[in-house]
């Protein structure tokens, strides 16, 4: 029963965080069209920027993540304005392939200046575990779950009543209306990259400080688009729920079925779980299904 | 436009020939002998280039059937490669089978793995096939690294040397033969495959799948057709890879591979049969450059280069290089040697 609660416990919080990464993606998906697969290397290398801060350089914690946030915002502009600007328009297929060269490009460029392959970041909360009934559950997974919620809150604010949120909302429902209205677009397109980026360094933050810095934080990145595919591409509603359902079925398969199957059954739930969905339901639990005309 | 000056057209078949003027014979059997004649005067170490590109253009013209053609975007290509390479692997060091029947069986298992994993393909497209190819590719590896009992799990297995009947492949230039040998057959096949009824289906369903359905093209047929095609290529090419490199772990799959081979056919040019080729040669080529050459000559000459300099520099540029294929030159090289072919051809009056 302990070992049932702590599965539950753990799961949600680390899928709260996959969540947190997923709405990165469906909100360029969403206001461009691009379909963002760097983002497993965005979350590590942001990791890895983190850890260049705070441990190489020493920075205080406070200034250490204003620095990352910063990074991240520059990160996001650099990534839409020289590289996804020129290709508006192009067919999805280059939009897709583009962002693997970018995957490709910065998980060189984490190679090149951190070429250790495992670090961890200073302790950033409390260390000693929480009781919850009879599980015992370290005070990072809280955490981390509490910042993702305080995200999510923010954000869905900032959605509803920010001028800016609500232009991102009427660009994703339709870019042509929006531009009539005056709006322009690319910046539209910009300032969710530069979100994206935020989240996706956030979740790295988070994701390190629970299982330290390593190559695996690009496979936290793939897990995020399990979440986009169950909940759905173009759903933040659905991120936000299929986060801890993926999290949860992690971690009860981590628990339960390793003695059945293979060891790192783990590494491979997730992947299942986006095949099962393309065969059972493709546009996901709240995706719009796509009805096209020629 | 496309022909030389002066060149005409009087039947349906020379209409349709590929070659087509005696200069173009000359240098295809000029080609086709520098080929052939290469282990003459090359070196083992270019020879053993020559042999990697010959079975990564093998997968490559695979992967190009698939998106290129057909427009289904793969990023499992690794994947698909390496059941061919373990099938191969496995039939004939654990089953002693001889090579040629892991070759075939090699390239009818990943033709079925990725028909399995192609059947999302019939309700979704762009970034949901992608995800699901790549979640393939996971799964793949994943059963490799885990099903010791067969593959030999992370420590890998060992791969006897290619063999038909007596005649074992065993020196690079041997294998030369073997490998070069499969790829021009598989560059014929691939060429001459754009022109038949599939080829023309295909580009339909790339160019709008709803619209070719309308037609009359069953999407299911050719769809999976063109999975199968796509990654029976990856298994030969697997197998050769296997027999080639003499020992198997899941490690030259990974992810960042089957990247790399998407790179490869949007440099060389997306659904052209030269495309694959150009790509390959281009890329490889640059990773010789780049690993062999110029990193070794940098660390020398400069001492205080940062540690990971080495094993950076590589994914860097290539995927600097995708991209500014991607932005300058989405149709890549086999677009400019179409242009340079016609300018030649006006010379002096190119317009």
């Amino acid at each position: 029963m302990a070992e049932l609660l702590q599965f539950v416990i753990t799961g949600l919080t680390v899928g709260m965080v996959y969540a947190l990464i997923a709405m990165g993606f469906v909100l360029v998906w969403k206001s461009s069209g691009v379909a963002n697969l760097a983002l497993g290397q965005l979350v590590l290398l942001s990791s890895w920027f983190t850890y260049g801060m705070l441990v190489q350089v020493g920075m205080p914690l406070w200034a250490g993540f204003i620095v990352v946030l910063i990074f991240a915002v520059l990160l996001g502009w650099v990534i839409e304005r020289f590289i996804l600007r020129p290709l508006i328009a192009q067919p999805i297929l280059s939009l897709i392939t583009v962002t693997l060269g970018v995957a490709y490009f910065i998980q060189g460029v984490v190679v090149f200046i951190w070429p250790a392959s495992v670090a961890a970041l200073p302790r950033l909360f409390p260390v000693e575990p929480l009781h919850v009934g009879p599980a015992v559950v370290s005070q990072q997974y809280v955490w981390a779950a509490v910042i993702s919620l305080a995200l999510f809150g923010a954000l869905s604010l900032f959605f509803r009543y920010h001028k800016m949120g609500i232009a991102m909302r009427a660009t994703a429902d339709d870019q042509r209306a929006v531009q009539a209205c005056g709006i322009p677009v690319t910046r539209i397109f910009s300032r969710s990259w530069m979100v994206a980026c935020v989240l996706a360094a956030v979740g790295g933050v988070l994701m390190s400080s629970i299982g330290g810095i390593t190559f695996g934080l690009v496979e936290t990145g793939l897990k995020a688009f399990s979440v986009v595919i169950l909940g759905g591409l173009d759903s933040f509603l659905g991120a936000v729920i299929a986060g801890p359902i993926i999290g949860l079925a992690e971690n009860l398969g981590a628990g339960y079925l390793t003695p059945l199957t293979w060891p790192g059954v783990r590494e491979v739930i997730p992947f299942i779980i986006i095949i099962i969905v393309m065969f059972v339901r493709p546009y996901g639990l709240f995706g719009e299904e796509r009805i096209e005309r020629i | 436009m496309d022909l030389p000056a002066g060149t005409r057209n009087y039947t349906y078949a020379q209409d349709m020939a590929i070659l087509r003027t005696r200069t173009h014979w000359f240098l295809f059997v000029l080609l086709l002998v520098a080929i052939f004649t290469a282990p003459l005067y090359w070196g083992n170490y270019w020879l053993g280039v020559a042999n990697l590109i010959g079975i990564t253009i093998i997968a490559a013209i695979g992967l190009n059937i698939l998106t290129g053609y057909c427009g289904q975007l793969s990023i499992g290509h690794a994947g698909f490669i390496a059941v061919g390479a373990y099938t191969s692997a496995v039939l004939t060091e654990r089953l002693g089978l001889p090579f040629p029947v892991g070759l075939i069986s090699a390239g009818i298992t990943a033709g079925l793995v990725g028909m399995l994993f192609g059947i999302p393909s019939l309700r979704v497209k762009g970034f949901y096939l992608a995800i699901s190819t790549i979640a393939a590719q996971f799964i793949i590896i994943w059963v490799i690294n885990h099903w010791t009992g067969v593959t030999g799990g992370f420590v890998g297995m060992r791969v006897p040397y290619a063999s038909i009947g007596g005649l074992v492949f065993k020196s690079e230039s041997s294998q030369f033969y073997l490998i070069i040998g499969i790829t021009c057959l598989t560059v014929f096949f691939a060429k001459n495959l754009a022109r038949t009824r599939a080829g023309r289906a295909f580009v339909a369903i790339r160019d709008n799948d709803l619209a070719a359905e309308v037609m009359g093209i069953s999407l299911f047929r050719y769809k999976l057709m063109a999975f199968f095609i796509g990654c029976f290529f990856a298994g030969i090419s697997g197998s050769l890879l296997a027999h080639w490199i003499g020992y198997m772990n899941a490690e030259h799959f990974s992810l960042t591979t089957s990247i790399l081979y998407i790179g490869m056919i949007i440099i060389g040019g997306l659904g052209t049969a030269l495309g694959p080729i150009l790509g390959v040669v281009f890329l490889k080529l640059l990773d010789q450059l780049l690993t062999v050459q110029l990193v070794p000559f940098l660390e020398s000459t400069f001492t205080a280069l940062p540690a990971g300099f080495a094993t950076g520099i590589a994914p860097m540029v290539f995927g600097l290089v995708i991209v500014l294929f991607l932005i300058l030159e989405p149709r890549g090289l086999a677009h400019r040697w179409q242009l340079f072919k016609a300018a030649y051809r006006l010379w002096p009056f190119s317009y």
